[in-house]
C-alpha cells in the first residue's frame, strides 16, 4: 500500500465510479463520497513525506526531490519507450492535496442532486465527477509526458458531460466551447510532444558526454519522455536551448515553449483565449465550477512550471516581454469584466481570470519570489473560489437568480452565511491577514525584483498594483449589493445555511485565514525546496547559452 | 502418365507454392461452397453465414499454416517462374492483412446476421459477393506487379458494385451502384492506360525493376519524362480511387449511404485499407531501388494529396445531416492520415525505417474497431426506425439506449483520437512516424493532422451531442443480443487497447518488419538487384520481356 500509494489515491475514485454503477440509487452519493473522501484522508497521509520541507529526494538533491515515486514500462518496444511513471515533489504536491479536499467538498457539494432542476442519471454524474477527480490527480502526479497527455485529455469528456448535461440554460454551447477551447490547446502540445521525444533523442546522441541521466546515473541513449530527464540532463538542455537547434526552421526552445503554452494559457485561462471560461464556470452546476475554478485552472499554472519554464528556460526569456503584457491585461481586464457584470456568478468567472493573471506574471519575471507567489497564488485562488462559486451557489439554490441588483440585506436574513460569504470575498480580494493577500504580495515583489534584467518589470508591477484596487472595487461593490442594506421582503423567509453547507464553508473559511496567517508553515515550507532547485537549473541553462553565444 | 507429367509446363506451380497459396485456394473453394449449397440444401440465410464462417476459419488456419513457413523459411513469392518478379507474395504484410481481413469479414457477417438476415432473400449471393471482394482486396495487397495489381482491383471493385445496390427496391441504392461503377470504370480505364505508358517505356510490369530505372527517364527530362510522370499519375490515379483520396472521392458519400450500413461499414474500412497497404507496397518497393530525387517529387505529390484528402475529409463532414455520410467523410479523412505515412515511407529511402508501415497496420486495425463500432451501431438503430440514419435519429439515445450509445461514443471519441481511446495511441504512432524522419516536410504534415483532429471534434460531437444532450420522446430501442454484444465488444476493445497497447505495437512492428524481408533483393540474395539492373530496357527492351513473359 505505501509502495503504490499515489497510484492507489489517483485510481481509487475511479474505483468508486465503477462501483456505484452496480449499487442502488439511493445509496450512490455515499459511495462516491467515500471515494473522493478516502482519497482525501489517504492523501493526508503523504504530509509525513513533506512535513518540514527537507526531505531527501530518492533521486538525491539532484532536482525537485522525488517522493512516492513509481515506475514500470507501460508502452514499450525498440523505438520509444514510455512509463507510468508518477511522484510527486513540491511542485506537485500542494496542488495534489488541493485536488484532493476540492473534489471531496465538491462531492459533498453535489448532495442536493435531487434537488436540481436536471436531475436525471445521478449514476452517470457521479460516475463522471469521480472519473473526474482520478484525471486531474494524474495529471498532477504524472512525470513522464506521455502519461501527463493522457490524463489531461481524460478529464476532458467527463468535464464535457458535466457541463453539458446538468448546466444552466446555454449548457450546450458553453460545455462545446469548454471542449473545443482545451482541445485547441492540446493538439500543439501532441506535436511538442513527438518533437521533444526525437529532438531528445538527438541531442543525447550529440553530446553523449553529457547525458547522464538523474536517475540511474548511466549514460541516457534514447529519446525520453521523462519529464524530469527532459528538465535536467544536460545534453538535452544543451540542444534544446542550442540557437542552432530549429524545427520548421524556427528556433527550437521559443517554438516549443509556445506550442505548449497556447495549451497551458488556454487553461488557466489568459487574456485572448480566456472567453471559454465565463461560459463554463457559469453554465456548470455549483460543484463543477467549484473543481473548474478550484483545481482545472491550476493546472494550467502548474503545466507553465513542470513542462514551459522547466524545461524551456530560454524560451521563457524570450517570449518574457510577451508574457508580460498578457499578463497585465489579464489582471486589468479581468477585474473591469467582473465590475461590469450584474450576474453574480459571471462577476466571480471574470475575477478568476484577474487572479490568474497574478499567476502568470508571476511566473513570467523568473525570479524565486515570484514563482513563490504564483504558487501561493495558485493555491489561494484554489481555496477562496471554490468557495465564492459555493457561496453564490448557496443563493442561487434558494432564489432562483443570480441578478446582483436584485438582492440585498442577505446577511441580515441569514447571519452565519453572511459571514462566510465575508470572509471568501475578502480572502479573494486579498485582505492582509487572508489567503489572497500573500500571493499577490509576492507575485508583485517578484516583478519589481525583476526590474533590473527585465525593463517591462516596473511598468508591468505597478499596473497589476493597480488590479489589487480595481479587484477591492467590484467586491467591495458586490459585497454591499448582495450581502449589506436593509434586507428585503422577499428574501426575508431564506433559510439559514444548512449544516451541510456550513461543512463545506467551514474548513474552506478556516483555510482562508490558515493560509494568510502562517503562509510559511502551510504552503511555502512545502515547495521552496522544488522551487530554488527548478530556478537553479533554469538560472544554469541560462548561463550555458550565454557562454555558448559568448564563446 | 510419365509424358503427362514432363509436358507440365514451366509456368506451372509447383506443389510447395501451392500450399504458400493455401489461403487463396480455402477463399476460392468457400466461395464455389456457398454458391453451390443452396442447390442442394436450399436457401436460408442462417445456414449461408455458417457456411461462410466455417470457410473463413478454414482459410484462417491456412493462414496461419503459412505463416509458420513464412516465419521458417522468409517470405515466399509465387505463381510465376521468375522468383524475383512478385506476381504473387506470401509474407508477413498479406499475411496480416489476411488474418485482418478474415477477422472483419466475421464481424460484419454477425452485424447482417442481426440486423439483415430477416428480410434477405439473397443470401448466398450477398455472402458470395461480400467474400469475393474480400479475396480481391486480400490479392491487391500480395502483389507488386502491376498488372496482378490491375486484376486485383477489379475483382476487388466487380463485387463491390453489386452489393452497394444490393438494397433492390431502393432508388438510392441505385444510383450508389452505379455511381460508383462508373467512377470505378473510369479509374479503371485511366489505370489501364498508365500501364500501358509504363510498359511501354520499361518493358516490364514489375515494380521493382521500374524504380530502378525511372530515374534516368525521369532525369533526362522533356517528352519522356512526361510521359513516365503521367502513366505512374495514371496508375496512382486508380490506388486513390479505392483509397478515395481527394479529388477521387466523389462516388464515396453516395454509396456508403445508398448501402446497406454493414456494407458501408465493410467497404469503408477493407476497401479503403487494401488501397492504402497497396500503395504502402508499391511506396516501399519503390523507395528499395529508385534514386532520392525522383522519391522526393514523389513523396511531395503523396503528401499533398494526403492533406487535401484529410482537410477536405474533414470540413465536408461537418454539413451532413445522415450519419452514414458524415462518416463516409469522416473515412476520407481518415485514408488522408494514412496516406502522409505512405509520404514518409518513400522519402525515408532507408530499409529501416519501417515506423510508417508498423503505424498503419496498427492504425488500420483500431480504425476497423472504430468504424464497425459505429456502422454497427448505426445499423442496429436504423433497423428499428425505419431506416433513418439522420442524425437527429440520434436524439436522446444515450438515456434511452445506452447499451447502443455508449460503444457509439466510444468509437467517435476514438474517431477524433483523443485519450483514453485506442484511436489516440494509433494516431500517435503516426505523428511519431512523422516526427522521426525529422524533416520540415512531415512536421508540417504532422501539424496539419493535429488541426485536422480538432475540426474533425466539430462533427463527431455531434451525434454526441444528439444522444446525451438532447432530449426524445421515442421509445427505448430493442436491440438484438449478437448486434449490441458486437458492438460493445468493439468499444471496450478500444479502450483495452490503449491501456495494453503493447501487443498491439509490437505486433505491427513485427510484420512490418517483415516486409523488408520480402523484397525480391532479400529473396535472391545478394545479386537480384545486379541482375535486375541488367535486365533494362537500355539493355534490350525485348529481351526483358521475354524474361518476364516467356519461360
Amino acid at each position: 500500500m505505501d509502495q503504490h500509494l499515489i497510484s492507489w489515491i489517483v485510481f481509487l475514485p475511479m474505483i468508486a465510479g465503477l462501483v456505484l454503477l452496480f449499487v442502488p440509487r439511493e445509496l450512490v452519493k455515499w459511495v462516491a463520497l467515500f471515494g473522493s473522501g478516502l482519497a482525501f484522508v489517504l492523501s493526508l497521509l503523504l504530509f509525513k513525506t513533506f512535513w518540514g520541507g527537507e526531505a531527501a529526494g530518492v533521486f538525491g538533491d539532484a532536482y525537485g526531490a522525488l517522493h512516492h515515486v513509481e515506475r514500470a514500462g507501460w508502452i514499450t518496444g525498440n523505438r520509444f519507450s514510455i512509463e507510468y511513471f508518477v511522484g510527486l515533489d513540491g511542485l506537485s504536491f500542494p496542488l495534489f492535496l488541493l485536488t484532493t479536499f476540492v473534489s471531496l467538498l465538491a462531492c459533498l457539494a453535489s448532495f442536493n442532486f435531487d434537488s436540481w432542476k436536471i436531475n436525471k442519471g445521478i449514476k452517470a454524474y457521479f460516475f463522471l465527477f469521480l472519473l473526474l477527480e482520478t484525471g486531474m490527480l494524474g495529471v498532477f502526479v504524472s512525470l513522464d509526458f506521455f502519461l501527463f497527455y493522457v490524463f489531461w485529455e481524460v478529464m476532458l469528456l467527463p468535464m464535457y458531460f458535466l457541463i453539458g448535461v446538468w448546466g444552466g440554460e446555454r449548457r450546450e454551447y458553453a460545455a462545446i466551447k469548454f471542449f473545443i477551447f482545451t482541445l485547441a490547446g492540446s493538439v500543439l502540445m501532441l506535436v511538442g510532444l513527438v518533437a521533444m521525444f526525437f529532438y531528445s533523442a538527438d541531442a543525447v546522441a550529440k553530446y553523449p558526454e553529457l547525458a547522464t541521466s538523474y536517475n540511474t546515473g548511466a549514460q541516457v541513449t534514447t529519446g525520453t519522455f521523462d519529464l524530469i530527464e527532459l528538465t535536467t540532463n544536460e545534453a538535452i538542455q544543451k540542444h534544446f536551448g542550442d540557437a542552432g537547434t530549429k524545427l520548421l526552421d524556427v528556433r527550437f526552445a521559443p517554438l516549443m515553449f509556445m506550442f505548449l503554452f497556447i495549451g497551458f494559457a488556454i487553461k488557466l485561462p489568459c487574456v485572448p483565449v480566456h472567453t471559454w471560461l465565463p461560459d463554463a464556470h457559469v453554465q456548470a452546476p455549483t460543484p463543477i465550477s467549484m473543481i473548474l475554478a478550484g483545481v482545472l485552472l491550476k493546472m494550467g499554472g502548474y503545466g507553465f512550471l513542470r513542462l514551459c519554464y522547466g524545461i524551456f528556460p530560454l524560451g521563457g526569456e524570450f517570449w518574457a516581454s510577451f508574457l508580460a503584457v498578457i499578463a497585465v491585461v489579464s489582471i486589468l481586464y479581468g477585474a473591469l469584466c467582473a465590475m461590469a457584470q450584474t450576474d453574480f456568478k459571471k462577476l466571480v468567472a471574470y475575477s478568476s481570470v484577474s487572479h490568474m493573471g497574478y499567476v502568470l506574471l508571476g511566473i513570467c519575471v523568473m525570479t524565486t519570489t515570484g514563482f513563490q507567489g504564483a504558487m501561493f497564488q495558485m493555491i489561494a485562488h484554489g481555496i477562496s473560489s471554490p468557495m465564492c462559486f459555493f457561496l453564490v451557489g448557496v443563493i442561487y439554490d434558494r432564489a432562483h437568480h443570480r441578478q446582483i441588483n436584485k438582492f440585498g440585506g442577505l446577511w441580515l436574513s441569514m447571519p452565519r452565511y453572511g459571514s462566510m460569504a465575508t470572509l471568501g470575498f475578502f480572502a479573494s480580494l486579498g485582505l492582509p491577514g487572508l489567503c489572497g493577500f500573500v500571493g499577490e504580495a509576492y507575485v508583485l515583489l517578484g516583478t519589481f525584483q525583476a526590474g533590473p534584467h527585465f525593463k517591462w518589470a516596473y511598468t508591468a508591477a505597478i499596473c497589476a498594483a493597480f488590479g489589487v484596487v480595481l479587484t477591492a472595487g467590484y467586491i467591495l461593490w458586490v459585497v454591499q449589493r448582495v450581502y449589506l442594506g436593509s434586507v428585503r421582503e422577499e428574501y426575508k423567509s431564506f433559510p439559514e445555511a444548512t449544516g451541510r453547507e456550513m461543512l463545506i464553508l467551514a474548513p474552506l473559511g478556516a483555510l482562508c485565514i490558515l493560509l494568510g496567517v502562517l503562509p510559511k508553515q502551510s504552503v511555502f515550507d512545502f515547495m521552496n525546496g522544488t522551487l530554488n532547485l527548478l530556478i537553479d537549473q533554469m538560472n544554469g541553462v541560462t548561463q550555458m547559452a550565454m557562454a555558448a553565444a559568448g564563446g | 502418365m510419365t509424358e503427362l507429367i514432363a509436358e507440365i509446363p514451366a509456368w506451372f506451380p509447383k506443389a510447395s507454392e501451392f500450399l504458400t497459396f493455401s489461403p487463396e485456394l480455402a477463399w476460392v473453394a468457400t466461395l464455389c461452397l456457398i454458391m453451390l449449397a443452396p442447390l442442394a440444401i436450399g436457401r436460408d440465410a442462417r445456414i449461408t453465414a455458417g457456411l461462410a464462417i466455417v470457410g473463413i476459419a478454414v482459410t484462417a488456419f491456412f493462414t496461419f499454416k503459412v505463416m509458420g513457413i513464412v516465419s521458417a523459411e522468409g517470405p515466399q513469392t509465387g505463381l510465376t517462374p521468375d522468383r524475383t518478379g512478385g506476381m504473387l507474395i506470401a509474407d508477413n504484410l498479406s499475411l496480416f492483412f489476411k488474418l485482418f481481413l478474415l477477422t472483419f469479414l466475421v464481424g460484419v457477417s454477425i452485424l447482417w446476421m442481426s440486423v439483415s438476415a430477416n428480410q434477405e432473400d439473397d443470401a448466398p449471393e450477398f455472402f458470395v459477393l461480400m467474400v469475393g471482394s474480400a479475396l480481391g482486396m486480400s490479392l491487391m495487397v500480395s502483389t507488386q506487379n502491376i498488372l496482378m495489381m490491375i486484376i486485383a482491383i477489379e475483382f476487388a471493385s466487380l463485387p463491390s458494385y453489386a452489393i452497394v445496390g444490393f438494397n433492390k427496391q431502393k432508388r438510392i441504392a441505385a444510383e450508389a451502384s452505379l455511381k460508383y461503377m462508373i467512377f470505378g470504370s473510369v479509374s479503371a480505364a485511366v489505370m489501364l492506360y498508365g500501364a500501358s505508358l509504363i510498359y511501354g517505356f520499361f518493358g516490364t510490369l514489375d515494380v521493382a525493376q521500374i524504380a530502378l530505372n525511372a530515374g534516368p527517364v525521369l532525369e533526362a527530362g522533356g517528352a519522356n519524362r512526361l510521359l513516365v510522370g503521367l502513366g505512374m499519375f495514371c496508375l496512382f490515379v486508380g490506388i486513390a480511387f479505392k483509397i478515395s483520396a481527394v479529388p477521387f472521392h466523389f462516388w464515396c458519400p453516395d454509396a456508403f449511404q445508398g448501402a446497406k450500413t454493414e456494407v458501408t461499414a465493410w467497404l469503408s474500412v477493407a476497401s479503403k485499407a487494401a488501397g492504402l497497404l497497396l500503395l504502402m507496397r508499391l511506396a516501399h518497393v519503390f523507395c528499395m531501388y529508385a534514386g532520392a530525387e525522383v522519391l522526393h517529387g514523389v513523396a511531395i505529390v503523396i503528401a499533398i494529396f494526403a492533406t487535401i484528402t484529410c482537410t477536405v475529409g474533414n470540413l465536408s463532414a461537418y454539413k451532413q445531416t445522415s450519419t452514414k455520410r458524415m462518416l463516409a467523410y469522416s473515412s476520407i479523412a481518415h485514408a488522408g492520415y494514412m496516406m502522409a505515412a505512405a509520404a514518409i515511407l518513400v522519402d525515408a529511402n532507408k530499409v529501416e525505417s519501417f515506423s510508417a508501415i508498423s503505424a498503419v497496420l496498427a492504425y488500420v486495425v483500431v480504425y476497423m474497431l472504430m468504424n464497425l463500432g459505429a456502422f454497427g451501431v448505426v445499423a442496429l438503430l436504423e433497423s428499428k426506425n425505419g431506416g433513418d440514419d439522420s442524425i437527429t435519429a440520434f436524439a436522446g439515445l444515450g438515456w434511452k439506449t445506452p447499451v447502443l450509445a455508449i460503444p457509439m461514443l466510444f468509437c467517435l471519441v476514438s474517431l477524433v483520437g483523443i485519450p483514453p481511446f485506442a484511436g489516440f495511441i494509433t494516431k500517435w504512432y503516426l505523428l511519431a512516424a512523422l516526427g522521426e524522419t525529422g524533416v520540415g516536410l512531415y512536421w508540417a504534415l504532422a501539424i496539419v493532422i493535429v488541426i485536422n483532429t480538432l475540426i474533425s471534434l466539430w462533427y463527431y460531437m455531434r451525434v454526441i451531442v444528439q444522444m446525451f444532450l438532447r432530449e426524445s420522446d421515442k421509445p427505448a430501442t430493442d436491440v438484438p443480443m449478437s448486434g449490441a454484444l458486437l458492438v460493445n465488444v468493439c468499444g471496450v476493445l478500444l479502450i483495452v487497447l490503449l491501456i495494453f497497447s503493447n501487443p498491439l505495437k509490437n505486433r505491427s512492428d513485427k510484420y512490418s518488419a517483415g516486409l523488408f524481408a520480402a523484397s525480391p533483393t532479400a529473396l535472391a540474395g545478394e545479386g537480384a538487384k545486379d541482375s535486375l539492373a541488367q535486365s533494362s530496357p537500355q539493355a534490350g527492351g525485348t529481351e526483358s520481356l521475354e524474361n518476364n513473359h516467356g519461360g
